[in-house]
């Protein structure tokens, strides 16, 4: 049981500022995803919830309690191994066993603790074997059970998928929320596919040079993205974000003041009869369809349902699903669209 | 631009056969997807084609010119590998110029064709960056560079982009796929991911075990597998496929799926038990449709919804948009499948029928 926040936390490495005054709240028994490009700071979050890492400035809180300045071993906080590894010359329970006989536990309360975590995580029955005659499911669930068994109030985990193949990393990420919705305990977990942090998370945050950008539920980012990187980074293929003056060949009016870029989810973008466009190229992927249309300088990119029949070259009309266009100012933040203004009013 | 042919393609390494009887012609220009699980024989036969690898079987005819024995460098091909190796001492420049200076082009035309595909692969920039210290991104995209720049007419990619990021394999399949039609070789890729065969090729080869299950272009593959094989490893996720009986109902044969219901009519030869297919976007919610499952969870990514089913012993995946209304984790859903969605398979030989 944890909660974990972060107040304006700033952690520098030399020159670089690795986490610039983040600060965001993880409800307890959420699965917690950190999501962004390579070097926007996710990996140092982890680290800095560890303990691994001293924040320069802020101060960070677990369960409404100041941790900053309380070391790894106190924080009862786990992590489990990159990519799942397990100790491959160990069974499954001298793997699960490790962390307390490391910590020399008396004998009986290690086995109390072991059948505690392997009955939570349904593994009692493979025990006995080795790492290397388990399933890559039953591998993932021992390799939880490693950091869980000293029963901690949250665990971390690193992009721990990113090795498998797309087919093996659609199966795994099921079955990792599926241990944690049974298990019902914080599970923090960074990655950088767009798609893993949308199915698993909860709750997720954006991150950008070491900053957050925008914190939510995945339908909430994705829905209403606060700017364009976040609209760009959640989705495939990414938003549009063409120039406002593009609004009237896309048949959207009630643009709010001060809109400088219009964003069109490519799903949103609605392919008709017209002249707004040419097709550029058509993907057929079986489900789903992905044109390209060139309209006038701009490459605009749809995505049908089915498999719709579309050639190059032909011309075509555009407009976007009533309601789903995004605004944005010049600087990339959202404006709210004058229709949801009126809404509201 | 050069014709492929692979003539009863064979081979053996010791007691373990790695390919065998394979039988595929690649038309001038074509860009054919070696598609296929580790172990399944793609790299095996794109090794062959390179001259890396002799066949055990079969014969390899490049525009009807038998290939047996022709050592690697004169057959024409430019290979990119897995782990694209880069001169990191060298200048992104030189390493595009390599090629080209071993093959004694002149200056102006070296300057001229390096000049064009640093354009092409948005590497004009970094020209004269040395390769040390590169991005894996930009590596890549240069080891693709300094194959195409000397133009081979054919040209072989063993997954090159199975270490990329997700973001750059997108931008890179485009890329890929448009070099290809520019300079119109015939391409041969390699890969074990059905999403990139399905966006950039001509036509996909189905592999598995070392044998040839299907080929076809990508549409056709994915609407008529050949096998439940091709139907589960193409398509994102992959079919449904569940045991049931074919029973006569009181409007014609269904396939019974017992605690599940039944698949509603179909078109089926004879009665008895059979393998009931069909894709999860032709998943139809419909509350008087003859299917109901549990739904196990629920995935929302971005624009759509996937459910994960289960009922008895049958699961299945169904995606739909993310606007649909559909019950949380834990409920139930009916639903119907257009007959002509359907796809059956021999519950013993799980071919199509």
């Amino acid at each position: 049981m944890a909660s974990i926040s972060f107040r304006n936390v700033t952690k520098r490495f030399g020159d670089t500022l690795a986490v610039d005054d983040v600060s965001f709240d993880i409800r307890d028994n959420a699965f917690f995803c950190l999501f962004g490009p390579p070097l926007s700071g996710k990996s140092t979050i982890l680290k800095l919830i560890l303990g691994l890492e001293q924040p320069d400035a802020g101060e960070i809180l677990i369960d409404g309690r100041p941790v900053t300045h309380i070391g790894p071993a106190k924080r009862n906080v786990a992590m489990v191994f990159q990519n799942l590894a397990l100790f491959p010359h160990m069974s499954a329970l001298d793997n699960v066993r490790f962390p307390l006989v490391e910590r020399r536990m008396p004998k009986a309360e290690i086995a109390a603790k072991v059948s505690a975590v392997s009955e939570k995580l349904h593994i009692g029955h493979i025990l006995h074997k080795p790492p290397a005659q388990l399933s890559g499911g039953e591998r993932q669930r021992v390799a939880i059970a490693r950091a869980l068994v000293r029963d901690p109030a949250a665990y971390l985990m690193d992009d721990p998928i990113s090795a498998l193949d797309a087919r093996l990393r659609e199966q795994t990420r099921v079955e990792l929320r599926r241990i944690q919705q049974e298990l019902g305990k914080t599970l923090v977990y960074v990655t950088h596919d767009q798609e893993e942090a949308m199915s698993v998370a909860d709750g997720m945050a954006v991150l950008r040079d070491g900053r957050i950008c925008q914190t939510g539920t995945p339908e909430e980012l994705y829905r209403s993205p606060n700017s364009t990187y976040v609209g760009g980074m959640l989705g495939a293929p990414a938003m549009n974000v063409v120039p406002i003056t593009m609004a009237s060949r896309l048949s959207v009016d009630a643009a709010p003041r001060g809109a400088d870029q219009l964003g069109v989810r490519p799903e949103n973008l609605r392919v008709g009869v017209g002249e707004a466009g040419t097709i550029a190229d058509v993907e057929p992927m079986g489900a789903f369809t992905t044109l390209t249309v060139q309209a006038g300088d701009t490459t605009l990119r749809a995505t049908l349902r089915g498999q719709p029949k579309y050639t190059v070259g032909q011309p075509v009309g555009l407009s976007v699903d009533p309601g789903r266009a995004h605004f944005f100012d010049e600087g990339g933040a959202a404006l709210e669209s004058a229709r949801r203004e009126e809404e509201r009013t | 631009m050069t014709e492929i042919v692979l003539d009863n393609l064979g081979k053996s390494f010791g007691d373990f056969t790695a390919l065998k009887d394979m039988n595929l012609t690649i038309a001038q220009g074509e860009f054919v997807a070696l598609l296929g699980p580790s172990g399944c024989g793609k790299s095996t036969t794109m090794n062959m084609i390179a001259g890396m690898l002799e066949p055990s079987e079969g014969q390899i005819r490049f525009d009807g010119k038998p290939m047996n024995g022709m050592p690697m460098a004169r057959r024409g091909v430019g290979f990119v590998f897995q782990n694209y190796a880069i001169f990191t001492h060298m200048t992104v420049r030189e390493n595009l110029a390599y090629g080209l200076k071993a093959q004694g082009v002149s200056r102006a035309e070296t300057q001229r064709r390096v000049g064009e595909i640093a354009q092409l692969l948005q590497l004009t920039d970094l020209l004269d960056r040395r390769a040390a210290g590169l991005s894996v991104n930009i590596l890549q995209r240069l080891a693709i560079g300094r194959s195409a720049v000397v133009e081979p007419s054919i040209f072989l990619l063993d997954e090159p982009l199975s270490n990329v990021d997700a973001a750059f394999r997108a931008v890179m399949r485009q890329e890929l796929k448009s070099l290809q039609r520019q300079f119109k070789q015939t391409m041969v890729y390699v890969t074990h991911d059905q999403l990139e065969a399905m966006t950039m090729a001509d036509r996909i080869a189905v592999m598995d075990h070392g044998k040839l299950l299907q080929v076809g272009t990508p549409i056709e593959v994915y609407n008529h597998p050949a096998d439940t094989f091709v139907a589960r490893f193409i398509g994102a996720p992959g079919m449904n496929l569940l045991d049931g009986r074919i029973t006569g109902g009181d409007s014609g044969p269904v396939v019974d799926l017992g605690a599940a219901g039944h698949s509603g009519p179909v078109t089926a030869p004879g009665t008895g038990p059979v393998i009931f297919g069909f894709r999860p976007e032709e998943v139809h919610p419909d509350p008087n449709g003859p299917i109901q499952m549990a739904i196990t969870m629920v995935e929302r990514i971005g624009a759509r919804i996937i459910l994960h089913l289960a009922e008895g012993p049958h699961v299945a995946k169904a995606v739909l948009d993310a606007e649909t209304q559909v019950p949380d984790q834990g409920g139930m859903i009916r639903f119907s499948v257009p007959a002509a969605s359907v796809r059956l398979f021999d519950a013993q030989t799980e071919r199509a029928l």
